[in-house]
């Protein structure tokens, strides 16, 4: 047994740094595929946490200027009782508003707001989600109106354009995944193509089918690993750089379930690929 | 210790390579295989390895039917098979003790046995002086006797030798051959084909002579052709 893992570590060394070339080309394909693979799914974790903390929340909101009347609030609340497309309005005040804003936001921001600052507010529940606009669109100019948000819509739309995106990486990898695995394939037929005498000796003289292929097996394996590796890397890297950071809390318990995939992938592309190339071409 | 029953090959085109073919083969015997080319001797030399199997009859190696074997024991059946072949098959980036090494590593043989089995091996041969040179620094016999002390490193039970002296000059051939006699006397069976008129009438061992696929002869005591020309080539 130690004989034989001596050898095949020796083969499969030797193996990747005679094919370096190939080696490289295999890798990064594998890397760049399974990037994509990791970013689809941090994309589709992300989207899934921004609707679910939103879920709960108002579907629209008309937020009042801090500054307003008694007279511009009453105003706005009687247009939002008289409105068909609205079901329902709850007023928040400004110190209800403060309350909430003292919960969301970090320490460092919200030590520095006093209740006077923040606006009061009227969230809303639209008959349809879509006449959350509707509100946007009438209320966005009134006086002492400071904005109107709609939040839940605006999620919808990104997770539109999120499972689109999520679908083109997800083809692009699939694509890519592809040819990786050929690239590999190719990789595992050139080192047996070069390896030919040396077979035939081996199934000569009596080696097992397996000594013959491990080599060869574990060549594919660590591509795929090599690739996955590089792959999770720049996924990590991502995700501490994505401009959209702070709006897509990211736990660590998503990057690793996003790695596991990534690897499990990659290390099952390269075993997939030497195995055919094996079945194709090493005839023991 | 190989026996034949009624052992009949042929190929996908349609050309007979053997045909109903019925012999012994005892234990330490040393038989020729002659016959003009496409006789049939190869594919004699490949059933026995199991490289090919008959489509009728059976092949027995040490009382073993060996198409019995499944796939995965045809490994072990080939160790216990030495084999040397016209163009000595010697790996040209390995030295001589490297090469004769590789056929005991490949077989998970610890180092040990390596380094008391080689040198021991290059002895015989007698190319000791020569075990960290690359088969291409020498000659045709010495390359030859490498190959010999690789299918013989083993100490197999049976040694196939198919024209091992075609690429070789009458002194090499002798040495070859001296070679075959020797590890034929430590009791293991050496079969070899071969074209070789002089050297099989000068050695009067066993001799099958194949023709078309068809024995037409097994002598005990024979020499290559009877009343026909030797076939050159």
């Amino acid at each position: 047994m130690r004989v034989y893992l001596r050898y095949a570590i020796k083969e499969t060394i030797s193996n990747l740094w005679r094919n370096r070339m190939m080696t490289i080309a295999a890798v990064l394909t594998v890397a760049v595929s399974l990037s994509l693979v990791g970013a689809a799914l941090l994309l589709k974790q992300s989207a899934a946490q921004a609707s679910a903390q939103w879920q709960q929340g108002t579907r629209v909101t008309v937020w009042m200027e801090p500054t307003a009347s008694k007279a511009e609030i009453s105003t706005i609340q009687g247009q939002l009782a008289n409105l068909p497309i609205v079901k329902s309005c709850v007023y928040y005040t400004q110190s209800q508003d403060y309350q909430e804003a003292l919960q969301l936001l970090p320490r460092s921001e919200s030590s520095v707001l006093s209740v006077t600052d923040v606006p009061s507010s009227f969230r809303c529940v639209p008959t349809v989600p879509q006449n959350a606009f509707v509100v946007e669109s009438q209320f966005s100019n009134q006086p002492g109106v400071y904005s109107v948000t709609a939040p839940e819509q605006q999620i919808r739309q990104m997770n539109r354009a999120i499972r689109v995106l999520q679908i083109v990486f997800l083809a692009l990898a699939g694509v890519l995944l592809l040819s990786a695995t050929v690239l590999i394939l190719n990789t595992i037929r050139m080192a047996i193509f070069s390896r030919r005498r040396e077979v035939s000796v081996m199934k000569l003289v009596g080696a097992t089918n397996w000594f013959i292929r491990i080599p060869y097996i574990t060549e594919g394996f660590i591509q795929g690993l090599l690739g996955s590796v590089v792959a999770i890397i720049a996924v990590t890297a991502l995700k501490i750089w994505y401009p959209l950071h702070n709006e897509f809390q990211l736990n660590a318990r998503s990057l690793i379930g996003t790695s596991t995939v990534v690897l499990v992938v990659g290390v099952l592309i390269g075993s997939v690929g030497s195995a055919i190339a094996i079945r194709r071409f090493l005839d023991v | 210790m190989i026996r034949f029953e009624q052992v009949s090959k042929t190929y996908k085109n349609g050309t007979p390579a053997l045909v109903n073919i019925s012999l012994d083969i005892e234990k330490g015997e040393f038989v020729f295989l002659v016959g003009a080319s496409g006789s049939g001797k190869t594919t004699f030399l490949r059933l026995l390895l199991r490289e090919e199997s008959p489509d009728s009859g059976r092949i027995l190696e040490a009382g073993r039917d060996i198409g019995d074997l499944p796939k995965w024991r045809v490994p072990y059946l080939r160790r216990n098979i030495g084999c040397v072949f016209q163009d000595f098959r010697l790996l040209p980036n390995k030295t001589v003790f490297e090469n004769v090494a590789f056929a005991l590593e490949v077989i998970g043989r610890p180092r040990s046995t390596v380094e008391s089995q080689v040198p021991q091996i290059l002895e015989l041969v007698g190319l000791t002086d020569k075990s960290s040179n690359l088969p291409g620094e020498l000659s045709g016999g010495e390359q030859q006797r490498v190959a010999v002390a690789r299918a013989f490193v083993n100490r197999p039970l049976i040694l196939l030798a198919d024209e091992p002296t075609g690429n070789l000059d009458p002194a090499n051939s002798e040495i070859i051959m001296s070679l075959l006699e020797r590890i034929n006397r430590t009791g293991t069976t050496v079969v070899m084909a071969t074209h070789d008129k002089g050297l099989v009438d000068r050695m009067r061992r066993r001799v099958v002579e194949l023709d078309r696929g068809e024995m037409i002869r097994d002598q005990v005591r024979g020499v290559y052709g009877i009343d026909e020309p030797a076939m050159g080539h």
